[in-house]
């Protein structure tokens, strides 16, 4: 059984932020990690072959040079082996133009597979929209919200428990498919150190544009249907009073007189 | 494509400086254009001496023209035994007519369902133009593979300028396999929507956690389509309506197009239990609540305030709470009147879903936290000592003789 | 041979210095100011003074020297012997001397030097150096500090500062005052080592500048201080051997000892550490790696042969015992997201964890000796934690801490009970080859005790924390015996009582198992020569 898992690196959010003279995003200092829904749909990879050993699972990520380290984690955490779509032609993609390039890979360099997992959203773009496109392209059934799978069936069906509004349900398809993954361990996994020094030893493949048999209008930014036109700092909300807490009593009175005075109670 | 006229620059570094990628360098005195270039513009009217220029590639007019009207998807859900439309469809409705008039096309609802489809009055008492209803036994609950279908269809038949959806868990599953069908292009989770002069739909949405805003267009694809992040838009009001129109759309279909099969269904709220995604008042619980247990004191004050449960996504992660209930960019936005945040920090993707909040508290022991910055009153101190005070006082006050 | 001179510093108006008077005063509203991180019940302070410069400081040593009063320094008060808790007398808070004031780069000793006022905190100073942003320096500096700062920021490689106490909120200026250490001691040194030039303001009221390797003892063992005032002091060394251990106990001495080693480590008794020039390393990435095995006994083996192995090199090596990590497991399954870590494997009886020097990006690596010594002491690479990546290298740094924290808390949570409880760590640490020695030492006599222990600690240095969880008053008194045990032994073995914490105001007990009674008159030789009216920190390694 085949398990691709695509992934991408993204900027640690958290670290991110804004000049407040240029209104635009300070990039130093920012580290470099790998996707952490993405994560979880490798934790759900990971569960799958420990469950069938015999398993082959595929990291693939499109991305710039630097995105070779989130793969590195990806080996380190037990993945087989990783692919790079790496090639300036494939810059500026949006979701569209991203999902095609992955498709396409999927197709020319893995030819066959029997499941797809992908991360809900990626925290720079959260579109969550590049799993249902591959799936589209690829004609095959979708799953969204995803948290837990069965196989059943001798691998040929599967169940997978997704989050709805309203709380959870568990859908059933055929393989192959594809399922984002909205929900992993609490803990982030640590690799030991044998399994950091066998993914160096692990094939990390690097795939250009000419490799895949697609187009270079099709790609990138010149292949993409949507333009960013306009980036801007947000709106940011005027700040409010800070009251001092540290008594009890005088802190519960403020809140009551605040709500209050602003006809909540 | 980005170009720099190197006669005109003087390599200043503005546009160095300006882009949000690190896409333009200044190098031996000149700015050169990187591999990462999203075409943003940002350099672009930044420059001092109007050095950088873009060249977008350019669709016939007539083309483009040929699509014509603003659809709008009434996605419905199950109230006891009909399908009526979602509160989301309000906020598409009002942010749509005023699209649609500046377009001057009509508002079009499109709803599929099966008998049970009711409530569709409403809509044209809030500003649509007409409804294109397809009903049909197999689409009485929302499954992906036969909306895809029958969106595709109804797209492919009426042609229309502009398509949105409600970014809700369904939307987001549905816009991107049509787009993906239709080779269109497809922005999420907008909290903008405008057009611009050259009447295409700009659509304005978070990005980098909520970091910054971007400004998206579809060029050369028809319709444009976007996913409006739900309770940011006003609720449409309702109107005295021009005119009522129903179009059915026909279509067979058969069980062996949806792949997907529901075998289990498990509902965490109970019965009757609104979405948090409704409520005037929320009461929502961070990290800084130390343990689950504690989580009686916000479950109290819920109560004293008439208000609904919710936390950050850290709870949600520990099993405090269910998914239902997280706030933020990978949960739900929520729009209440009131907003009280229990030992939340307040990071950028908490932030993003109560940007529509009316009034914010904060309680937190941390003087730092970024909550206390977009919060209308911050209590700096421990919210386990302060809330068992606070309730006390609300009920107090509750039960105090007027 | 280098004169040593002091200076005289300019005149200030002492009637304007900002005090805060009367014992009362100071107990109601500053009573942060008289206590430290040791807990020690303090016996108040008439006079709070708060100096923003050497000349202020001078001021207030002059007036108080007229007038008889004691001075006790004060700088982030994190220490835990005490060592700030005044006994009466004048407090000096340290705390308005905190920019960095320069950094330059050393050509001939190829390092980079930063020059700071004491009250910088240790973590604001290594971030700062790691960022390589000083806040302010730019502002205040001359032409040619900015031109330093200029080439440090475009320097590629990235500066620490290695002395890491676990407390890294201390203040510079204590870190110097008692020698601080941490587990990266292990490779780097200890405070000592990485101290370029102080500048100290004595009892007189004088400054005395000291660079390393400029003044050094003679061979009689003596240093001749000239004063400005014409009066010249001599100062005769103590003669005994320093413990060939990291050590916080007690006075340095050695033969030719440079005289900026008889400041660093002394606890404040001989003057006020003003400013100070450090020298910062080279940061490599590094791999962090929590080792499991089966049993205290292999884990201990493992430390022995990693040590002999000289192609690896730790950053520092620190221990977790079998009833260590049975503490962890309790605290993970009622609270996972504090340890952060995956659950401790069943069969991990103890762990080694430490740094290696990694390049994630090569692709060869031989870790082949590593593998080795890991197999012959019972265990394998595969039983292991190992991370890389920034954000996780943090969460092994919180993993270290969680368990001081937790016995902490337990003692903080028994307290209630017993209200005479007090936290009982050992600070005794053995030269290399007793290591094995000690271990069997310590388990035999805390399993024959049958109190609640664990063990935790610089396994590196050969200092572990023994840590007891006395249950009963008897079980503590117990305690306190076998530590004095315990300390016997550590320095029949050549070892020291202090390796980090030092002496202060309450390890005095220990202290004289350590230093004879004649080894310590000759340090209180030192203490009357150079501050013969006993003025500054009272109680701090000789008791009153």
């Amino acid at each position: 059984m085949k398990v691709i898992v695509c992934v991408k690196q993204v900027p640690e959010i958290a670290e991110v932020q804004i000049d407040p003279e240029t209104g635009t995003l300070i990039r130093e200092g920012v580290d470099s990690i790998l996707n952490p829904f993405c994560e979880y749909a490798i934790e759900m990879a990971l569960g799958i072959k420990r469950q069938h050993p015999e398993t082959e699972t595929v990291a693939m990520s499109m991305g710039p040079f630097q995105a070779k380290a989130a793969l590195m984690r990806c080996l380190e955490m037990g993945i087989d082996r990783a692919i790079l779509l790496v090639d300036k032609r494939f810059a500026g993609a949006d979701t569209w133009a991203t999902a095609l390039t992955l498709a396409e890979a999927i197709i020319a360099i893995e030819g066959c597979f029997d499941l797809i997992l992908v991360g809900k959203q990626a925290i720079d773009g959260d579109t969550a929209q590049v799993g249902p496109e591959i799936s589209e392209i690829l004609g095959i059934p979708e799953i969204m919200y995803g948290v837990g799978l069965e196989l059943r069936n001798n691998k040929k069906k599967i169940r997978v428990t997704r989050e709805i509004e309203t709380g959870n349900e568990i859908v059933e398809t055929k393989l192959p498919c594809l399922i984002s993954v909205s929900k992993g361990p609490m803990i982030r996994s640590i690799s030991s150190f044998q399994e950091i020094l066998d993914a160096r030893n692990k094939e990390l493949r690097l795939v250009t544009a000419d490799d895949l048999a697609i187009d270079d209008d099709k790609i990138g930014l010149k292949g993409s249907f949507t333009q960013v036109v306009k980036i801007f700092p947000p709106r940011v909300k005027k700040q409010g009073e800070i009251f001092d807490g540290s008594d009890a009593h005088a802190a519960a009175h403020k809140l009551t007189d605040f709500l209050s005075s602003r006809r909540f109670i | 494509m980005l170009s720099v006229d190197r006669d005109k620059c003087t390599g200043c570094n503005i546009c160095e400086k300006v882009c949000p990628f690190g896409a333009i360098v200044v190098i031996d005195g000149k700015a050169q254009v990187q591999d990462n270039c999203t075409l943003c513009g940002a350099c672009v009217t930044s420059c001092p001496v109007g050095a950088l220029s873009i060249e977008r590639r350019q669709i016939p007019q007539d083309e483009l023209d040929a699509f014509s009207g603003v659809f709008i998807w009434g996605e419905c859900e199950q109230r006891a035994e009909t399908l009526i439309p979602k509160k989301v469809v309000r906020e598409l409705l009002s942010q749509g007519r005023l699209l649609a008039d500046k377009l001057h096309q009509d508002l079009t609802v499109i709803t599929l369902g099966d008998h049970r489809l009711t409530g569709l009055d409403s809509l044209f008492a809030h500003g649509a133009n007409r409804v294109i209803r397809c009903q049909h036994k197999l689409l009485g609950r929302y499954e992906p593979d036969s909306f895809t279908l029958v969106m595709s269809a109804i797209i492919t038949k009426y042609m229309p300028a502009v398509f949105l959806f409600g970014a809700t868990p369904n939307g987001r599953e549905l816009a991107p396999r049509i787009a993906a069908r239709l080779r269109l292009g497809l922005t999420a989770d907008c909290t903008g929507l405008d057009v611009n002069e050259d009447g295409q739909l700009v659509q304005t949405r978070p990005a980098f956690g909520g970091n910054i805003m971007a400004s998206i267009v579809s060029p050369f694809t028809r319709p444009q389509m976007a996913t409006v992040r739900p309770n940011v838009f006003p609720l449409a009001q309702p109107n005295k309506p021009k005119k009522r129109r129903i179009d059915d759309f026909k279509i067979s279909l058969s069980k062996a197009l949806t792949r997907t099969k529901v075998v289990a269904t498990h509902r965490l709220e109970a019965d009757g239990e609104a979405s948090i995604e409704d409520a005037d008042v929320i009461v929502s619980a961070g990290r800084g609540c130390q343990n689950k247990e504690n989580l009686s004191l916000i479950q109290e004050l819920a109560m004293a305030l008439g208000g609904a449960v919710a936390g950050s996504r850290a709870i949600v992660e520990l099993d405090w709470l269910p998914h239902t209930k997280q706030v933020g960019q990978s949960g739900l936005t929520v729009a209440p009147q009131l907003y009280i945040a229990i030992g939340i920090s307040g990071a950028i993707q908490h932030l993003v879903g109560i940007s529509s909040a009316r009034t914010i508290i904060a309680i937190n022991n941390d003087p730092d936290a970024p909550i206390f910055k977009v919060a209308d009153l911050g209590i700096v101190g421990n919210a386990l000592e302060i809330l068992p005070v606070f309730i006390r006082e609300l009920k107090n006050r509750a039960s105090a003789p007027k | 041979m280098h004169e040593i001179t002091t200076e005289t510093l300019p005149i200030v108006d002492f009637s304007k210095l900002r005090c805060i008077k009367g014992y009362d005063e100071l107990c109601q509203h500053y009573e942060l100011y008289l206590c430290d991180e040791s807990r020690l019940a303090h016996q108040g302070a008439e006079l709070l003074f708060f100096p923003s410069n050497e000349a202020e400081i001078s001021a207030i040593f002059t007036e108080m020297g007229k007038r008889g009063i004691t001075v006790t320094l004060s700088g982030a008060r994190t220490g835990l012997v005490g060592g700030a808790v005044p006994y009466g007398g004048a407090l000096v808070s340290l705390e308005r001397l905190n920019k960095v004031l320069g950094i330059g780069y050393d050509a001939s000793a190829r390092e980079w030097i930063v020059r700071a006022e004491c009250g910088v905190l240790l973590r604001d100073l290594n971030n700062w150096a790691m960022k390589k942003t000083f806040p302010g320096l730019y502002e205040r500096a001359s032409n040619e500090t900015r031109a330093s700062l200029k080439h440090y920021k475009e320097t590629k490689e990235i500066f620490f500062y290695p002395p890491d106490p676990t407390e890294m909120g201390a203040a510079l200026g204590g870190t110097v005052a008692t020698n601080a250490s941490g587990a990266r001691t292990y490779r780097y040194g200890a405070t000592r080592d990485w101290v370029r030039k102080i500048r100290v303001i004595l009892a007189s009221g004088e400054a005395l500048e000291i660079p390393r390797g400029k003044y050094f003892a003679t061979p009689e063992g003596e240093f001749t201080i000239a004063h400005s005032t014409g009066v010249e002091t001599t100062v005769k060394i103590p003669q005994y051997t320093m413990p060939q251990t990291k050590n916080a106990a007690g006075i340095f001495s050695a033969p030719h000892m440079d005289l900026i080693d008889l400041f660093i480590g002394s606890e404040g008794v001989f003057g006020a550490i003003t400013e100070i020039e450090i020298a910062l390393q080279k940061w490599e990435s590094p791999v962090s790696i929590v080792q499991f095995f089966s049993s205290d006994e292999k884990a201990v083996d493992f430390v022995i042969s990693l040590r002999k192995e000289k192609s690896i090199r730790p950053e520092f090596i620190e221990f977790y015992s079998s009833h260590a990590l049975d503490l962890l497991r309790k605290k993970q399954a009622a609270d996972p997201k504090v340890v952060g870590m995956p659950p401790i494997p069943d069969d991990a009886r103890s762990a080694i964890f430490f740094d290696l020097m990694f390049d994630p990006e090569k692709k060869e690596h031989d870790y082949s000796r590593l593998e080795e010594i890991v197999i012959s002491c019972g265990s394998s690479l595969s039983r292991s934690w190992a991370a890389y990546e920034l954000r996780d290298l943090q969460r092994f740094k919180d993993f270290r801490h969680v368990l001081p924290e937790t016995v902490n808390s337990i003692i903080a949570e028994r307290k209630k009970e017993m209200p005479e409880l007090h936290k009982l760590g050992t600070d005794f640490a053995v030269p290399d080859r007793a290591l094995q020695e000690i271990w069997e030492f310590y388990k035999s006599k805390l399993e024959a005790a049958g109190i609640e222990w664990l063990a935790f600690g610089h396994i590196g240095n050969n200092h572990f924390h023994i840590n007891l969880l006395p249950r009963s008053l008897n079980e503590m008194e117990h305690a306190l015996s076998l530590y004095r045990e315990f300390a016997s032994k550590a320095v029949s073995l050549g070892g020291t009582i202090s390796a980090e914490h030092g002496v202060g105001k309450i390890k005095q007990e220990f202290f004289s198992i350590m230093f004879s009674d004649r080894e310590r008159d000759e340090m209180k030789a030192v203490k009357r020569a150079l501050d013969p009216d006993h003025m500054l920190n009272p109680g701090n390694l000789f008791a009153l």
